[in-house]
């Protein structure tokens, strides 16, 4: 699977495809409140408007179709990893893209994460927590549980004792 | 002291006094502009009796069920009446410790004892009165990370790092030029109006605006823009004393292990204070980031601020402690080098972002600036005014925009930024935690990309990051930010 298109530095590696579900799962969640506060809306105060009945939430149906069919694999593709030897890095974002560098000997404690969407498909989230600020909490998503185990327990060797 | 099982103790009883103090005003309080209005003072002293009797149960209960105990290696903190929280802090978790000594703790030879680790909650090491020479001891004890027996030797004489006399003290006031007083102001008209003294709501009545209005003509404005900018002086003057107060910064612990017993680590001493002495100890080891500061005009008479990022710094201080609040460049840099931190390079040898930032630092103030302004030649006037400012602020971003870069060195990382109040922080390669480099939508469009190496106990609103770099630039310091870091880090390791 082609990752990166500008190609800067060493390949890096997608989530896992599992998680495209998790995202195009969890939108529908979000969606679904939306568009029945838009039909509650079709219902009733417009009513009394001259806006045409249906034409909110026909609109917002066809809105949220859209973007669920077009966000979650662009969401997906912005995320990628590379683990190294000494530091985990991170891409991710689609609007506001970031990259980070963790380094294992920063780690001050590590969670594994599986919300119920996520465990329907068998993957987790992998946490890196420091004592940074902005970087304090570095989330990874979508990586097979059993990776994610293997993952925190590969870290967790590294990471070093002497604290800040 | 003994040297068996630790024994749990308690706060010095005067805590129950002080305790109570603070209490009982805040039980009563509440009640005094009800029972005042209601019954009289008769009802009003018979309601504050009984605020006082249930505010000394509460206290004592408190402050017998508060224990601590100074186990080898950890203090432990028990306490709550009926919810008991015991609180286990391992001496080499301390960031640092500070000794404070507010006016009711010196009536009673005590001391408050603060101990910093950095965890989320801010009370989570506080002694809240204790005798002084207990709060030195416990200090030393835990400085010293383990050994229980005292050593002699240690209060000698401290290397002076840094002092400020009266009148330095008093000429750093004239620079806290603050309107907070105003706040103050406020706050006592409020109270007032809540117990029926003032009517504030006479002073906007239709009916009586006029004569405020009539108040308010050009020489009485003059005049109380006048006693403003005079109280505004006073007040920074008055604050900046009583905090600054026989500042010294001293160097402490280190030295040779010839005595038995390993010396505790080498830090910084802060002392001061006119009405609440405060004394913090910041080990070297636990500084991340040094922050070089000046404001406008201290500036131009070469008055610098040195303040240092710890973990455990206050966050009510923005997250630093401050070393020298008032100092000359000569003072601060023998203090950076004795933290053993790099001492910053020439301007010239900073590197600038880009001349494209522009359009994001001020491109949009100007555009809508001129905007407003033409709209106000066609429309409205008023719109000139806001058009004018917003050129203003155009104007101010581009010159904000120069000023900011980086540098590197061997050892660090130095950033600097703003145009009035300017600052430059100094982070050394082997304090980043984090390193990295976001880009939103308007920088993607024009290949920029902001860079952020995030240190521990780093302030969120004013960080160093560097905004606006070449996007291929931020990349490439990134990966040599990293390889920086590993370095650094490699050759620290045999030495600790």
């Amino acid at each position: 699977m082609q990752i990166d298109d500008e190609a800067h530095g060493p390949a890096m590696l997608p989530l896992h495809p599992n998680q495209l579900w998790v995202l195009r799962v969890r939108g529908l969640i979000t969606a679904v409140p939306i568009l029945l506060a838009a039909v509650m809306a079709d219902l009733g105060p417009l009513r009394e408007t001259p806006v045409p009945p249906g034409a909110v939430g026909g609109g917002i149906l066809v809105a949220l179709l859209a973007s669920l069919i077009v966000l979650p694999p662009r969401r997906y593709r912005a995320w990628a990893y590379r683990e190294e030897a000494d530091e985990l890095h991170i891409r991710s974002g689609l609007l506001v893209r970031s990259s980070t560098v963790v380094p294992f000997g920063r780690v001050q404690h590590i969670d594994v994460t599986h919300g119920p969407v996520e465990r329907r498909f068998g993957l987790a989230t992998l946490v890196l927590h420091t004592a940074g600020t902005r970087g304090a909490s570095v989330p990874l998503p979508g990586l097979l549980q059993a990776e994610a185990e293997a993952m925190r327990d590969r870290i967790r060797a590294k990471i070093r004792q002497d604290l800040v | 002291m003994s040297d068996g099982a630790p024994t749990p103790r308690r706060l010095h009883p005067a805590t129950l006094i002080a305790r109570w103090l603070r209490l009982v005003p805040q039980m009563v309080g509440g009640g005094a502009a009800f029972a005042a209005t209601m019954g009289g003072w008769g009802r009003f002293l018979s309601f504050a009796a009984m605020a006082g009797g249930i505010g000394l149960v509460i206290t004592l209960l408190w402050w017998w069920r508060f224990r601590y105990t100074l186990a080898e290696r950890e203090i432990i903190i028990e306490s709550g009446v009926l919810n008991r929280q015991r609180r286990v802090i391992p001496f080499d978790r301390v960031q640092d410790i500070a000794i404070e000594r507010r006016v009711i703790a010196r009536l009673f030879g005590t001391a408050r004892v603060k101990v910093e680790t950095g965890g989320a909650s801010s009370d989570e090491g506080l002694l809240d009165m204790i005798g002084l020479a207990e709060a030195q001891a416990l200090r030393d004890r835990i400085r010293r990370g383990h050994s229980p027996t005292p050593v002699a030797g240690m209060a000698a004489e401290e290397p002076l790092l840094f002092r400020m006399d009266l009148s330095r003290i008093l000429a750093a006031g004239l620079f806290n030029f603050s309107l907070l007083f105003l706040a103050a102001i406020f706050a006592v008209v409020q109270n007032l109006e809540q117990l029926g003294f003032v009517r504030v709501r006479d002073w906007i009545n239709p009916r009586t605006a006029d004569t405020a209005a009539g108040f308010f003509n050009l020489r009485n404005s003059l005049a109380l823009l006048a006693a403003l900018v005079v109280l505004g002086l006073v007040y920074g003057v008055v604050r900046t004393v009583s905090r600054e107060f026989g500042f010294k910064l001293t160097r402490t612990g280190g030295g040779d292990a010839a005595a038995g017993a390993p010396p505790p680590p080498p830090g910084f001493r802060r002392r001061r204070g006119l009405f609440t002495l405060s004394d913090v100890v910041i080990p070297i080891r636990r500084t991340q980031v040094g922050l070089i500061e000046s404001g406008p005009i201290a500036r131009q008479l070469g008055w610098f601020a040195l303040a240092f990022q710890t973990l455990g710094a206050e966050t009510k201080e923005g997250g630093v402690q401050a070393v020298a609040p008032f100092a000359r460049m000569d003072e601060i840099l023998p203090i950076l080098t004795e933290a053993g931190f790099p001492v910053p390079p020439e301007r010239s040898t900073f590197t600038r972002i880009p001349r494209r930032a522009l359009w994001r630092w001020a491109a949009p103030f100007f555009l809508v600036g001129a905007t407003a302004t033409a709209a106000a030649f066609l429309i409205a006037p008023g719109a000139g005014v806001a058009g004018g400012l917003l050129l203003a602020a155009g104007f101010y971003a581009a010159f904000r925009w120069r000023k900011h870069g980086f540098a590197l060195d061997d050892r660090a990382l130095f950033v600097r930024a703003g145009l009035l109040k300017r600052r430059m922080w100094i982070i050394p390669f082997e304090k980043a935690q984090t390193i990295s480099v976001t880009q939103g939508p308007v920088q993607r469009r024009l290949r920029l990309a902001s860079l952020l190496l995030d240190t521990a106990g780093a302030s969120s609103m004013r960080s160093p990051e560097i905004v606006d770099l070449d996007a291929a630039e931020a990349e490439a310091l990134a990966a040599k930010l990293l390889s920086l870091f590993h370095r650094s880090r490699s050759e620290a390791k045999p030495s600790q």
